[in-house]
């Protein structure tokens, strides 16, 4: 269930001659939140577009390899039927706007009423998710009027609305405070928990230390490591290939007593480990 | 628009409307549709629309009327001509003319214009689609009422930044149309490459999903609907019986 499989991925959009993702192979487990990182331009968001199906849809290009999802090939399904099973949001909240809708209250259910789903069980669901984002105070309002953040936090509901097995979120807090940010967060772990593959794109790469399970680091179109959170944040190499590793760790490193796993990934666990040692 | 006229299911007020457009087209003589106008104006204060009703009207309607009846009597060339001054001459067949004309004009753009006033576009939409419109017909209706408001600020998205690198936005009437010109370049250019971003979004909320499409939002019909939508009906038939006989 749930699993995404990449072989050998190339692709090349069109008018360009540099491939943006070069041979891309993994496979994604399901249940697990996979965090995507990387600078900008290594090719974090086209993967996540290929994944989602619309490359090559919608973007032409070169596209090479093999991806499956649930084990059929990606371009076998259709693309409604895709939206139900891949669910993306993107980077920029500002175009996740039907702008069909006047009220956050309809435009959540919009994907719903799309595939269909009969009109009570959308009432609760959209009732459901309006409690889970916090967003009781914007069911009345038009999307089009709301703050780059609230337009996020309605995208994502929105997106989730439509209960898909794998999510995508390209940078989902972006665009939101330290608070709304933790909010999100919470949501990757309730939708853990409800068994959901979750690909996630962050910069913010402590919270990614706290929430992810494993790592991928692309750069130049390329996977150059994947693995455990704890086994490739740790590794002084991500910083090589242009990526970011948590505070914490820096320090650990920095100081250069504990080496790979046994360095701590967030403040909570040093401060665990400290109190430990201090008890000795 | 939450008034009884308002809550009426759009079917219904189209109904009427198509109804008073058909008897005005078809009846001879001008009372009958000049009387439409104040009953109109009747049914827009009931329905708590009446200064929307007369401002659509008088900025457009009215003035039209003006000029329909200003070149029919006075310029264009009639038998009946007296002349006045110049080319200007008054025309009793003219005036007929325009009679006949502006108060089809008065009639058929009083309902309409008082249909779309009471009328939510959201009813409208809904109402298509449950009478069976495929849903990118009634996609193309909404996103465009909405597009409005949307193209307007970022319009001013556009004349704030372009102010804000020194461009003169306002001022006299030149400096505000050679303002307006390079505001136009932008404004269009982003309006098509947001297309391909409001593909995306609505690709991801299975826009183009196959089968039957449900609603969240809903609209009654009431017993006062079917009265009224059967009423027209009958009214509609006598009015034909009536003519052809």
């Amino acid at each position: 269930m749930a699993e995404i499989i990449l072989k050998n991925v190339n692709y090349q959009y069109p008018l360009e001659e540099k491939e943006v993702v070069c041979d891309f192979t993994y496979c994604f487990e399901q249940g697990k939140v996979y965090g995507l990182i990387g600078e900008n331009e290594s090719g974090k968001t086209t993967l996540c577009n290929i994944i989602r199906g619309f490359i090559p849809e919608l973007y032409r290009g070169k596209l090479e390899g093999e991806i499956l999802i649930n084990g059929r090939k990606i371009s076998s399904y259709d693309s409604g039927e895709l939206a139900s099973i891949v669910g993306y949001s993107f980077q920029n909240p500002f175009v996740q706007i039907s702008g069909v809708k006047d009220n956050v209250y309809e435009e959540i259910a919009y994907g719903m009423e799309n595939i269909g789903v009969p009109r009570e069980q959308m009432i609760k669901r959209v009732d459901e998710l309006v409690k889970m984002f916090h967003l009781e105070e914007l069911v009345d309002k038009n999307p089009y009027e709301l703050s780059g953040g609230q337009k996020q936090r309605v995208a994502l509901a929105s997106m989730i609305a439509l209960d898909p097995e794998v999510v995508i979120m390209d940078e989902p807090t972006s665009q939101l405070d330290p608070k709304s940010t933790e909010d999100i967060f919470e949501i990757v772990n309730i939708l853990k928990k409800q068994g959901k593959t979750i690909i996630l794109i962050e910069h913010k790469i402590d919270l990614v230390a706290e929430y992810c399970d494993s790592i991928l680091l692309m750069h130049q179109g390329e996977l150059v490591m994947h693995g455990d959170a704890k086994d490739v944040l740790t590794d002084p190499k991500v910083l090589e290939y242009g990526g970011q590793l948590p505070q914490i760790v820096l320090y650990f490193l920095k100081q250069g007593k504990l080496k790979g796993n046994e360095i701590p990934l967030t403040v909570k666990e040093a401060v665990e480990k400290i109190l430990k040692e201090a008890q000795r | 628009m939450d008034s009884r006229i308002g809550k009426l299911y759009p079917t219904t007020k189209f109904m009427i409307t198509l109804l008073v457009v058909i008897i005005s087209i078809f009846t001879p003589g001008y009372v009958l549709q000049y009387i439409m106008f104040p009953a109109f104006l009747i049914i827009s204060l009931m329905a708590g629309t009446t200064k929307q009703f007369l401002n659509a009207f008088f900025k457009s309607i009215f003035i039209i009327i003006l000029f329909i009846f200003a070149m029919q009597v006075f310029i264009i060339t009639n038998e009946d001509q007296t002349p006045i001054w110049g080319f200007i001459h008054f025309s009793q067949a003219g005036l007929a003319t325009s009679l006949s004309m502006t108060s089809k004009i008065t009639a058929i753009a009083s309902a309409i214009m008082t249909f779309f006033e009471t009328t939510k576009v959201k009813d409208i939409t809904y109402a298509l689609e449950y009478a069976g419109t495929p849903r990118k017909v009634t996609f193309l209706i909404s996103s465009t009422i909405q597009l409005i408001p949307q193209m307007s600020s970022l319009s001013k998205t556009i004349t704030d930044a372009q102010k804000s690198r020194g461009i003169e936005t306002e001022g006299g009437l030149m400096t505000r149309i050679k303002a307006f010109v390079p505001m136009l370049g932008p404004l269009v250019l982003s309006s098509i490459q947001q297309t391909e971003e409001r593909v995306l979004a609505l690709e991801s909320r299975a826009f183009s999903a196959k089968g039957k499409k449900t609603s969240i939002y809903v609209l009654h019909k009431t017993g006062l609907d079917i009265v009224l939508e059967v009423l027209s009906v009958i009214l509609l038939m006598g009015y034909v019986v009536w003519r052809v006989m």
